[in-house]
């Protein structure tokens, strides 16, 4: 009982409480933003309160009605489901946070925390969903919602760019959508419940990975997620780090580790996919001179090595794809973030203009290179963790050319976060006015500093997330080889 | 002794380390404290160690990643070398950092550094190995940038060629973890198959990257300018390189079967002889005492590398033997060279000259260290070149040849810097400059001394310190022994110095200064162009390697920009004439839109009549 409340919880207070902000804005915008910070804590809350059931299996937390045609509505909190809602709910509070002060100078601020709370709530319910039709359903709202927030400017080119993101990701779901359709024809329910363990046919696998590949902004379906960077920095935080992004790495997890079984060769197909998307977007992330593109690529780059770690089929890689989940996260919230800071205070978001911006935002500079170092994978932060799991599942899966593939890539990232690092933040400064440029606000800079500290944190207390990954793997019914 | 003390050498430094960054800037004396209390504890804890055998797991990552720990002859004599490097280093530091406006961050690296080299040598679990030995590239970087606003591209470039090598070794750990079942160092111990040889290639880059050996070797002569001088005597010439050699040690002697003769054995003394010539050809030209060191800091792991290459006891032996006296000479030198330059001002050998009136100590302590380097007899660096010389004759003559030509270039580099900074004649600007403080003199007597030692009575670091590190397929002989084993090897070792000193009196005659004795050589017909190259930066492999970078990026770019015209005008275009027809149809008319819908809704009924 207690389980199924606390689902409820998770799920429908963002949900249902988002459409109250606006109304809350008309009192007060302090109590807005406070509400809205709230609203997407009870979701974590929730979550991590329902953590202890979730790891003894998740019967507890665990709730379906009947509806008319057979279907159902469901939603069951297992490890990985809890796992992503809390990785989720927590970066996204911290974004909220964040945007307090971010936002605090723009119009239309009703609509965007909205937007934002029905957004992560949307990712509540997708990651809860048992049936394959809501979830479908949650996804399009992710989309919907997602459209408008990174047109959230209204300018020509940026309502351009959302239309772009939103046409890829809707094309993407559409296909998958077919692909349900198939293994509805194939199992008669679209409850995943009732169908773990069933070999579902490779046209269905085919079409639901290209729904997950446009979410999740894998070659080819990934040049929406750069274009998307025109949307308020917190925005595209929340793309990247908590929701949007992860949702394809989630469905991958939730369709091809726990629910379906398919053909062994996908286990080759999809690392080879994922290895050309992370070499060819680290390559445009060394040219590129936008400072949120270039971390955007970086996100397509980094999730190869996320689906490179789910896909292989061995247990260390999925356990290091799922931390990857937690540490990419962290870390790429963390640079979005400062990139906002940077961007918003320096005025400009072309690396090439910058420079010596660590004199006059320390604390940002710091929190961005820790954040660097656990994208690049370096100890003592958490990236080094699910970076190592994550190459040797793929040799102990025997593809180490892959794995090779991979290290290119890893040797890529350092080149470019580096070059990221020291053309905003080192040398001689080429912006005007320089003495001006002030540290970000308060709130900004202790949701950058909550995420940097995680990062490492992350790290030399590798023993709690590995020690819950290790249970979800453990959870999972179909794991190959 | 519990076996838990084996985390004091990790965490007191690290602890101490992090406790530093709250220390207020202000503060005095409390950094300076806490980093010689963070360093002797660690010194007195090895010391306590040595010899000892210790196990320590504790549950950690979980996935094979456990924190296990392991004491025994091989890391407590690396441990016990590395503490006490650290704290003679952190003695100097503390004189020579002084007033420098990063020093308390420097410190706290230093500590930090000490706690994570420390983890990496007791480490007995591969992943654990790793994730101390990456971490330290971290600290590096943060440890270069302290040298100032221009030290970041140094910083960068020293990240980035250490970061490819140390993912080479992720690599390698990962298959030889997958092939072996297991991540405990003590129970691997794989044959040379194919996948065997690969692993044992990527882990060799790794600890040859660590080490500075060629190709990741030319962030080191930047350093040597841009960051602070006790970082140079630290990292690259005692710390990073007794790690270094350590993993290739034990890559070499108990993870892989690893054979004389072998294809392995052929491309690691290969990777030696070409590391020794070029970085000595590189020294013998600088005209900064700093970047001269850092070329000799590359050139002598090249000896470590040819010495283990060879896979033979003697030439294991004389590698080690050899780690330990670099790490002496050339921290030693390094600090001689910091002295110089606190005294008086510069490291700029045209600026220089006839110090060694001003500064009698430094000077001898120079001599002394720079006398082991060459290899003079009977002083460290003698004995243990000429095991590495013995085991590369036996491999073969091509790989003896080129040790013998390093050995001639090493002193004829020494030779030209010994006389350019202390001998000949003074400026008048330094007329004032007076020896240096004494804190600063006490580490270099110290390892000048050790230097001396270790020579005269070299039976006792190899009787004790390194014979044991090979046990048993050392079959009881010991290569210790004031004679030379071969007096053919060592007459034409000694004939090479001999021809190094008249090499630099002809130089010295013909130039007229110390600093231009290797002038002919230098301006020699075909080598004067090779020079001025290298000078330009045309070979350095950081800079190929991004240029190499950059085209494919370039490439890269071109492939995302093409599907990302897919989208943006293909797609587009297409849409545009496939809906030609239809659009036709879209005139605004009102009647014909009502025709349209009464149309559709008729087609609707008709449908849902027929199939109901």
């Amino acid at each position: 009982m207690m389980g199924q409340i606390l689902l409820s919880l998770a799920i429908f207070v963002p949900v249902a409480g988002s459409f109250f902000l606006p109304l809350a804005g008309k009192l007060s915008s302090r109590f807005r933003n406070i509400l809205a910070f709230v609203l997407v804590s009870v979701s974590f809350i929730a979550s991590a309160a329902m953590l202890p059931s979730a790891l003894s299996g998740g019967q507890a937390n665990y709730w379906q009605i009947e509806l008319p045609l057979g279907l159902t509505f469901g939603f069951l909190g297992d490890g990985l489901a809890v796992f992503m809602a809390m990785v989720s709910s927590f970066i996204g509070a911290i974004i909220v946070l964040y945007s307090i002060g971010y936002m605090s100078h723009y119009n239309n601020q009703n609509e965007y925390y909205l937007l934002v709370v029905l957004f992560i709530g949307s990712m509540m319910g997708l990651v809860y969903s048992t049936n394959l039709i809501f979830l479908y359903v949650f996804w399009e709202i992710a989309a919907i919602v997602c459209w408008r927030l990174i047109g959230f400017f209204r300018e020509k080119e940026t309502v351009k760019r959302a239309d772009k993101a939103f046409l890829v990701t809707v094309f993407g779901a559409l296909v998958m959508l077919i692909g349900f359709f198939l293994i509805y024809q194939q199992t008669g329910t679209f409850d995943m419940l009732q169908m773990k363990g069933v070999q579902i046919s490779d046209w269905a696998v085919a079409l639901i990975l290209v729904g997950i590949f446009a979410k999740s902004a894998t070659l080819p379906l990934h040049t929406w997620l750069p274009d998307a960077g025109v949307a308020p920095s917190p925005v595209t935080s929340l793309l990247h780090a908590a929701v949007l992004v992860k949702i394809g790495v989630y469905a991958y997890a939730r369709f091809f580790l726990v629910n379906f079984a398919m053909n062994p060769v996908w286990h080759i197909v999809v690392p080879i996919v994922v290895g050309l998307s992370a070499i060819v977007s680290a390559g445009a992330a060394i040219i590129e001179k936008d400072i949120k593109r270039l971390i955007a690529y970086s996100t397509v780059s980094q999730l190869g090595f996320i689906f490179l770690g789910l896909s292989t089929g061995s247990i260390l890689g999925i356990a290091g794809g799922l931390l990857y989940i937690l540490m990419h996260g962290l870390a790429k919230g963390g640079l979005f973030l400062c990139a906002g800071i940077v961007e918003q205070n320096a005025g400009t978001k072309d690396i090439t203009k910058m420079g010596g911006l660590i004199k006059v935002m320390p604390v940002t500079a710091v929190t961005f290179i820790f954040c660097a170092f656990s994208v690049m994978g370096l100890p003592p932060f958490g990236g080094f963790f699910s970076k190592y799991l994550v190459i040797s599942g793929a040799v102990s899966s025997e593809q180490a050319w892959i794995a090779l593939a991979f290290i290119v890539g890893a040797i890529l990232t350092i080149i470019y976060l580096l070059r990221a690092f020291t053309m905003v933040f080192m040398g001689e400064t080429k912006l005007a006015g320089f003495e001006d440029i002030r540290e970000g606000s308060r709130t900004m800079l202790v949701s950058v500093s909550v995420l940097a500290g995680l990062s490492l944190a992350a790290g030399i207390l590798i023993n709690y997330p590995s020690a819950f990954v290790q249970t979800i793997v453990q959870q999972m019914a179909v794991v190959i080889r | 002794m519990s076996d838990m003390m084996l985390l004091f050498p990790i965490f007191v430094p690290v602890f101490l380390g992090a406790v530093m960054f709250l220390v207020p800037g202000k503060a005095k004396w409390v950094k300076e404290a806490l980093l010689l209390i963070g360093t002797a504890v660690t010194l007195v804890v090895s010391i306590l160690f040595f010899g000892k055998n210790m196990d320590f797991v504790l549950p950690w990552g979980g996935f094979g990643m456990d924190l296990s720990l392991k004491l025994y002859q091989f890391s407590s004599f690396i441990l016990l070398s590395v503490a006490v490097f650290a704290f003679l280093i952190a003695l100097y530091s503390v004189v020579s950092m002084k007033g420098h406006e990063q020093a308390k961050k420097f410190y706290a690296y230093m500590l930090l550094t000490l706690g994570f080299v420390s983890g990496a040598v007791l480490a007995n679990n591969l992943i654990i190995l790793l994730f101390f030995w990456e971490g330290l590239l971290v600290l590096l970087f943060a440890m270069i940038m302290t040298g100032g606003k221009k030290a970041s591209p140094t910083a960068v470039k020293a990240l980035v060629l250490n970061g490819v090598a140390d993912l080479c070794l992720l690599l390698g750990v990962g298959i030889t973890v997958f092939i072996s079942g297991t991540a405990a160092m003590d129970k691997i111990n794989l044959p040379m198959d194919f996948w065997g040889s690969f692993a044992f290639a990527l882990m060799m880059i790794g600890a040859i990257g660590k080490a500075g050996s060629m190709p990741f070797h030319s962030w080191i002569p930047d350093a040597a300018i841009d960051a602070p001088l006790p970082f140079m005597a630290l990292l690259p010439a005692a710390l990073e390189k007794l790690l270094g050699i350590y993993l290739l040690t034990r890559i070499s002697l108990d993870l892989f079967i690893f054979q004389p003769g072998s294809g392995m054995s052929i491309a690691m003394m290969t990777i030696g002889a070409v590391t020794i010539l070029l970085a000595v050809m590189m020294a013998l030209i600088q005209k900064n005492f700093k970047r001269l060191l850092s070329y000799h800091a590359i050139s002598q792991v090249g000896y470590m590398i040819l010495g283990i290459g060879t896979a033979l006891p003697i030439g294991i032996v004389g590698g080690l033997f050899h780690m330990i006296n670099n790490a002496m000479y050339k921290s030693a030198l390094f600090l001689t060279g910091g002295s110089v330059e606190k005294q008086a001002g510069t490291t700029d050998l045209e600026k220089l000259g006839g110090l060694g009136r001003k500064m009698p100590i430094t000077f001898t302590c120079f001599f002394i260290t720079a006398a082991a380097i060459s290899g003079v007899p009977p002083l460290n660096g003698f004995f243990s070149k000429e095991l590495i010389f013995e085991g590369a004759a036996e491999s073969g003559l091509v790989f003896y040849i080129v040790a013998l030509l390093g050995a001639f270039f090493t002193a004829a580099s020494f030779l030209k810097l010994g006389h350019a900074a202390f001998l000949g004649k003074r400026r008048t600007e330094h007329d004032n400059v007076r020896e240096a403080p004494w804190p600063m003199l006490v580490p270099m007597i110290i390892i000048a001394a050790g230097c001396i030692l270790f020579g005269v009575y070299n039976a006792l670091p190899l009787n004790n310190l390194i014979q044991p590190v090979l046990g048993a397929k050392l079959g009881g002989e010991s290569f210790a022994g004031i004679l030379p084993a071969s007096w053919l090897l060592a007459g034409i070792s000694v004939g090479v110095l001999v021809l190094a000193l008249a090499n630099h009196f002809f130089g010295v005659k013909r130039t007229k200064s110390g600093l231009g004795a290797v002038d002919h050589i230098h301006y020699a017909p075909g080598l004067k162009t090779v020079y001025k190259w290298a000078e330009l930066r045309y070979f350095d492999p950081y800079n190929i390697g991004m240029v190499i970078v950059g085209g494919i990026s370039k490439v890269l770019w071109w492939v995302d920009r093409g599907i990302d015209w897919v989208y943006d005008k293909f797609t587009v275009r297409l849409v545009n004439i496939l809906s030609l027809g239809i659009r036709k149809a879209h005139t605004g008319s009102h009647r014909l839109y009502i025709a349209w819908a009464l149309g559709g809704m008729a087609l609707l009924a008709v449908l849902v009549a027929v199939l109901i």
